[in-house]
């Protein structure tokens, strides 16, 4: 017993008080349904195919209301890469009057919610340099889900589409949309 | 709509502040004191500080008719005697700081929400002379932010860090009647848990309140939403639970006006008015009126002292000032006065040291 490091013992694993036994699965709604990977692929699909229609409104829609909150790592992975590619492919003109009409919709608020959580992903994602460590990069969202990609050169361009999605996303959704992505515990 | 009456009393922040029923009186939570602000003519003065307190007090309450209470890990009732402001010492049985406290509209008990995860109930014991609690602790996972007394003083909901707005019951035999059956259940032992709400994005809850009829709840949560929660009856699915997620920062406390309509404030540092009902809400607008006199009437500035403001700050104009009553974050508001549900006047305070008083 005496050789036992006392400093080192995490004594937050014994008392059962301790907030770092707090049970986080109970921030979460009780229905998400579990998506799997092929799922969500299959979506990509569909929504690639509007996105050639030039349908990129309901691209983005249909992106946005079917999160795979449920899903692994590789299913939302996926999924990020659609909604990427989605606001790439739409002109800066257009970002706007898009966000406008979803806003107005019924239920928008929600979708602009999980479009800025996108957002964010997405920059923690191509801000990530191939070679770091996941320590020492600054998480400035609290989100815990980078991981590391060679994002290395197209890096730059994606980061610029994301910036300019997110001011015009603040202009319509205002500063209570990126609250509610910091409080919000389904992760995208 | 009349202009607000500000009252700029320090430069620190209100934790919590109360005014006596006649309005004569106004206690504000300061540091480790409670200082009270008497009425004279148009102004308050300093009148009295309550002290006793060892660390910083987090809430006070002033009872329409009886004493009130200030809180850190034990709370004091203070009841006045000719001598001055006498304290009794409440035992919580806490070991974390009690974060928010109010009086039951009984006045015979008074809830504090702490930071141990408990819920304590005070009231007094005749026998004893002393005044006890009782704890609600189950299903708490965290810490309690805020409470609200439902009309009966019975029915008590509680906002909590774990993200979730709960409605108990705190039945205490011999100091309640037994109250009617409502919306929320019929039979109500201490500890019941009458409902339980937790809204899609989840953030932890900072205010809640219920209707002036006790049968709809709404609780404001750090993820800049409203939710107002509609029950049905005992043990069944709510009949409408309708939230709104504001473009705006999120509202630290609110106060019904009517049964449709909800006047909200946090850190916006200003107020806005909601209205709705069970089909659904919406914010209407700031109570703020823009234009004051005083306010953003921009003054002719001569070209000298242009270029001297932007030398010394590198600006033209010194815009430090909002455009809002209160500089800062707003953390309280209350009722100031009101007939049958529906508010004539309200007042607010916050971190800037300012408590205002609108009228609706």
């Amino acid at each position: 017993m005496a050789a036992a490091n006392w400093r080192t013992i995490n004594i937050d694993l014994y008392d059962p008080d301790s907030s770092a036994n707090f049970p986080i699965a109970s921030l979460l709604p009780s229905s998400i349904p579990t998506t799997s990977a092929s799922e969500v692929q299959s979506l990509a699909g569909q929504i690639k195919q509007l996105l050639r229609g030039g349908d990129t409104e309901g691209a983005l829609r249909g992106a946005l209301e079917n999160v795979p909150y449920g899903g692994d790592s590789a299913a939302k992975e996926v999924h990020l890469a659609t909604v990427v590619e989605i606001l790439q492919s739409t002109k800066q003109s257009d970002m706007s009057p898009m966000l406008s009409r979803i806003y107005s919709s019924e239920g928008g608020t929600e979708l602009l919610d999980v479009l800025m959580k996108y957002l964010y992903r997405g920059m923690s994602h191509s801000s990530q340099p191939s070679a770091s460590t996941r320590a020492q990069s600054p998480q400035p969202t609290g989100f815990s889900q980078i991981h590391s990609r060679g994002g290395g050169e197209g890096g730059g361009q994606t980061m610029s589409v994301l910036l300019s999605w997110h001011e015009k996303l603040v202009e319509i959704a205002g500063a209570g949309c990126i609250v509610r992505v910091m409080t919000d515990r389904r992760t995208v | 709509m009349p202009a607000p009456e500000v009252h700029h009393l320090f430069h620190h922040p209100i934790a919590d502040h109360s005014f006596s029923a006649d309005r004569q009186t106004l206690a504000v939570a300061r540091d480790n004191n409670v200082e009270l602000y008497g009425k004279s003519g148009s102004n308050f003065s300093l009148q009295d500080e309550l002290k006793g307190h060892d660390k910083t007090v987090t809430g006070v309450d002033i009872a329409p008719e009886t004493g009130r209470i200030v809180t850190y890990r034990n709370a004091y009732v203070w009841e006045p005697s000719p001598t001055g402001w006498k304290p009794t010492l409440v035992l919580l049985r806490i070991n974390r700081a009690a974060t928010f406290v109010r009086w039951s509209p009984s006045e015979r008990k008074f809830a504090v929400g702490s930071g141990a995860r408990v819920i304590a109930i005070c009231y007094f014991e005749e026998e004893n002379d002393w005044w006890v609690s009782k704890h609600l602790k189950k299903p708490i996972r965290s810490t309690i932010t805020t409470v609200a007394w439902h009309p009966n003083s019975v029915l008590l909901a509680a906002g909590s860090t774990d993200s979730h707005a709960r409605v108990f019951s705190s039945f205490i035999k011999g100091v309640d009647a037994r109250p009617e059956a409502s919306v929320w259940g019929e039979r109500l032992p201490f500890n019941t848990v009458c409902g339980e709400y937790l809204n899609n994005s989840a953030g932890w809850v900072h205010g809640c309140a219920f209707s002036p009829s006790g049968n709809a709840l709404a609780f404001t949560a750090h993820d800049s939403s409203v939710t107002i929660v509609y029950p049905s009856g005992p043990d069944q699915d709510p009949k409408a639970v309708v939230s709104i997620s504001t473009q705006l920062l999120p509202f630290l406390s609110l106060v019904w006006n009517g049964e449709d309509e909800i006047i909200a404030a946090g850190y916006d540092c200003e107020a806005y008015r909601l209205q709705g009902n069970e089909r659904g809400w919406q914010i209407v607008g700031s109570m703020e009126s823009k234009g004051r006199p005083g306010m953003g009437a921009a003054r002719e500035e001569s070209a000298l002292n242009m270029f001297r403001q932007m030398d010394l700050k590198g600006k033209a104009k010194d815009d430090t000032q909002l455009k809002t009553v209160h500089q800062n974050t707003i953390a309280t508001i209350r009722i100031y006065d009101e007939a049958g549900g529906a508010i004539r006047k309200f007042s607010t305070s916050g971190v800037d040291g300012r408590v205002a008083i609108w009228s609706t």
